[in-house]
């Protein structure tokens, strides 16, 4: 009985070698480039879990970018197709996605839709497989350390964070600042950079409090904040967190001027459940509502018709991410080396984002910050940093 | 600041008391930890919004929020517990946790994954007392109001008529409470639309407060909730709610007075692990003695 056992077991696991084998060696036979064939992209994003609402958003902006790319024309006649995959928000399925992609499905580039954690765990696989990857709105320093490969589409955290403290000091003014961040790689990064330039400046930040991104109540920490009158709150968090810090800080009368960050930048999270509590709150973000370059103003006309709802800064952008990867293609060729090389050479390019100056030797791009102000429900433009002090990522 | 941070503490904890409450009298009588429940807080919220959208009336909102997810509550005893209670609790554990997994993840598909609005307008104004730097939300009055209510209605249910006294008769022992001549089907049922119902009532002042309903809003409660029926002593209501406000009251004030120097769940845990370390049993639980 034991030995038929142990044998139908042996059996088994040969088996089970011979199809993982198989299975390896169907992953090596990539696709020729030379045909007709369509260019495949990889593309995650947390369709499911905690941020399934900026999944929706920055999915729904990888097909219209496919979409559009497609009928213009396509990659010098070309098709392009979305391989798209869904992380839940978690670092391990992220990797073995990353696996996937470069391994199985034979794609010549990849765009990350999702969060610092996913992306971060990722970057090392898409590095070593020599597959370039765009980082649509992840920004941990260490994101694009790993190498060549890896790029990013939105600001470095100690940018934007840097961006944030020249906003508070120097626009308006503030003396003491109390901060509320989300407790992850996103929000201390952030609230870390801002700290150290606003203490560069002489600043002071009188708290700091930290919470997690499924947090509701505010008001103990709010009430606290209250009595410490600063001049500023800044909080780098997202839209569920900031939504309920907006209205319960309205609430309490705290009257102190809120400065966000990209992260509440949500015409349906942050706005509609904030209502007229988020008016007069300012925030650092990519995306400029009334820019006149025609490639941001078509792409929220696209993307409100493809969407049924405005865009927000993880659609805007993700957008880009394909839009730089289908001008490195057209330009450079279509193997994941020459798209690599080919998005290093881009010089003022025009995208949903802005005017994206060019990538530094990390990867990380170089554009002005915008700051939006809310006004009646709506984000408008207060401002746009270009000053090369705050806005150069660094390089290493 | 102190009084604003008691006065917070306590609509924190009447909440946590509401929450937990729908699993409690689950786990009173049926000795499984209910995780569907946290599921039905989300359902009755989405309910609640949907009729909202679809009526505009609050009542009518209110009133189909809580009776759908009471009957869903029944469906979920009849359909899902019902067929495993000879089997070992932790298939009930299981089966749960699944259906809530299933039910967050459809109401994503049918609603979509974005945080909704749940306003009822303006029902309550808030109050302001600037000289004593107090503040008073509406919906606080709403919040401290329908748990005292419900709470009052539950306790005279279960200590003041015959369904009460059925109940603490299945839950003392169900095998002989069935011997006794009691239904005990119909008490495990009714059981469950009252824990479904409060599940509801619990989703849908939630969402008014924070002004938002959204497919994972249950996830929190989840393990908020238990957290809370352990601390309380396994099962027993009242206990429930002395720890509801003693985990809402110490989040609040450490949260207030120290920061939020960690996030304010692991806050709660702490708590519960140190009263844990000194009562073991859970604050109003009976030690066992066999």
């Amino acid at each position: 009985m034991k030995n038929k056992l142990t044998l139908s077991m042996l059996v088994m696991v040969l088996v089970f070698g011979l199809i993982v084998a198989g299975c390896g060696a169907g992953g090596d036979k990539k696709p020729a480039a030379e045909n007709k064939a369509p260019i495949k992209i990889g593309f995650f994003a947390p369709v499911t879990g905690p941020a399934a609402a900026d999944g929706d958003s920055v999915t729904k902006a990888a097909k219209l970018a496919v979409e559009k790319i497609n009928k213009t024309g396509g990659i010098n006649g070309r098709q392009v197709e979305l391989v798209a995959y869904d992380d839940n928000l978690k670092p391990q399925e992220a990797v073995s996605i990353a696996q996937k992609l470069t391994t199985k499905d034979g794609v010549v580039a990849a765009v990350s839709g999702s969060y610092s954690h996913t992306t971060r765990a990722a970057a090392p696989i898409f590095e070593n497989a020599k597959i370039p990857m765009i980082a649509a709105y992840a920004l941990h320093p260490d994101i694009t350390k790993g190498g060549d490969y890896v790029f990013r589409q939105s600001f470095v955290g100690t940018a934007q964070g840097k961006a944030g403290g020249y906003v508070a000091v120097d626009m308006l003014k503030a003396k003491t600042v109390a901060i509320l961040n989300v407790d992850n790689d996103f929000g201390t990064t952030l609230a870390d950079s801002f700290t150290q330039y606003v203490e560069s400046k002489g600043g002071k930040i009188v708290s700091r409090d930290k919470f997690t991104m499924v947090e509701k109540e505010f008001n103990p920490v709010l009430t606290k904040i209250k009595q410490l009158k600063p001049d500023l709150i800044y909080m780098p968090t997202y839209s569920g967190t900031g939504a309920q810090i907006a209205r319960q800080a309205k609430e309490l009368n705290l009257n102190i001027q809120m400065l966000g960050t990209e992260g509440i930048d949500s015409t349906m999270e942050f706005l509609k459940v904030s209502g007229p509590t988020a008016d007069g709150i300012i925030i650092t973000t990519n995306l400029n509502r009334e820019s006149k370059l025609k490639a941001t103003q078509e792409f929220i006309k696209d993307y409100t018709a493809f969407a049924g709802f405005a865009p927000d800064m993880v659609a805007a952008s993700t957008y880009d991410c394909f839009m730089v990867l289908a001008e490195s293609m057209r330009k450079n060729g279509v193997e994941p080396d020459k798209i690599k090389d080919g998005i290093y050479k881009i010089k003022d390019f025009e995208a949903a984002t802005g005017l994206i100056k060019g990538y530094n030797k990390l990867g990380e791009v170089t554009k002005n910050v915008q700051v939006q102000i809310v006004k009646n429900g709506a984000f408008t433009y207060y401002g746009e940093i270009s000053d090369p002090a705050i806005i150069t990522p660094p390089d290493k | 600041m102190l009084l604003q941070q008691i006065v917070n503490g306590i609509v924190v904890g009447s909440v946590y008391a509401l929450t937990a409450m729908g699993a409690t009298l689950v786990y009173g009588i049926m000795r499984i930890l209910d995780i569907s429940n946290a599921g039905a807080y989300a359902i009755g919220a989405y309910v609640s919004f949907f009729f909202l959208l679809q009526t505009g009336s609050p009542i009518v909102a209110l009133v189909m929020g809580v009776t759908l997810t009471a009957a869903f509550g029944f469906l979920v005893q009849k359909f899902l517990y019902a067929p495993l209670m000879n089997k070992s609790p932790n298939v009930s554990l299981i089966a749960g946790i699944g259906l809530f997994i299933f039910l967050q993840d459809f109401l994503r598909l049918v609603a979509g994954p974005q945080a909704r609005e749940l306003n009822f307008g303006k029902l309550l104004p808030s109050i302001q007392f600037p000289e004593i730097g107090l503040t008073l939300y509406g919906a606080w009055f709403l919040i401290l109001g329908a748990t005292t209510v419900l709470l009052l209605i539950l306790w005279l249910l279960l200590n003041r008529s015959p369904i009460g006294l059925a109940w603490r008769a299945t839950a003392q022992d169900l095998e002989i409470a069935k011997a006794m001549g009691i239904n005990t089907n119909r008490v495990v049922a009714f059981n469950f639309i009252l824990g479904y119902g409060f599940a509801a009532v619990a989703g849908i002042l939630v969402g008014i407060l924070y002004n938002s309903v959204y497919p994972t809003m249950g996830d929190v409660p989840a393990y908020k909730m238990l957290a809370v029926i352990v601390l309380g002593g396994l099962g027993n209501p009242l206990g429930t709610v002395l720890a509801a406000l003693v985990i809402g009251m110490a989040e609040t004030l450490i949260g207030g007075y120290v920061g939020f120097f960690l996030p304010r769940d692991a806050i709660a845990f702490v708590v519960l692990i140190l009263i844990l370390l000194w009562r073991p049993q859970g604050l109003l639980g009976r030690r066992r003695t066999s």
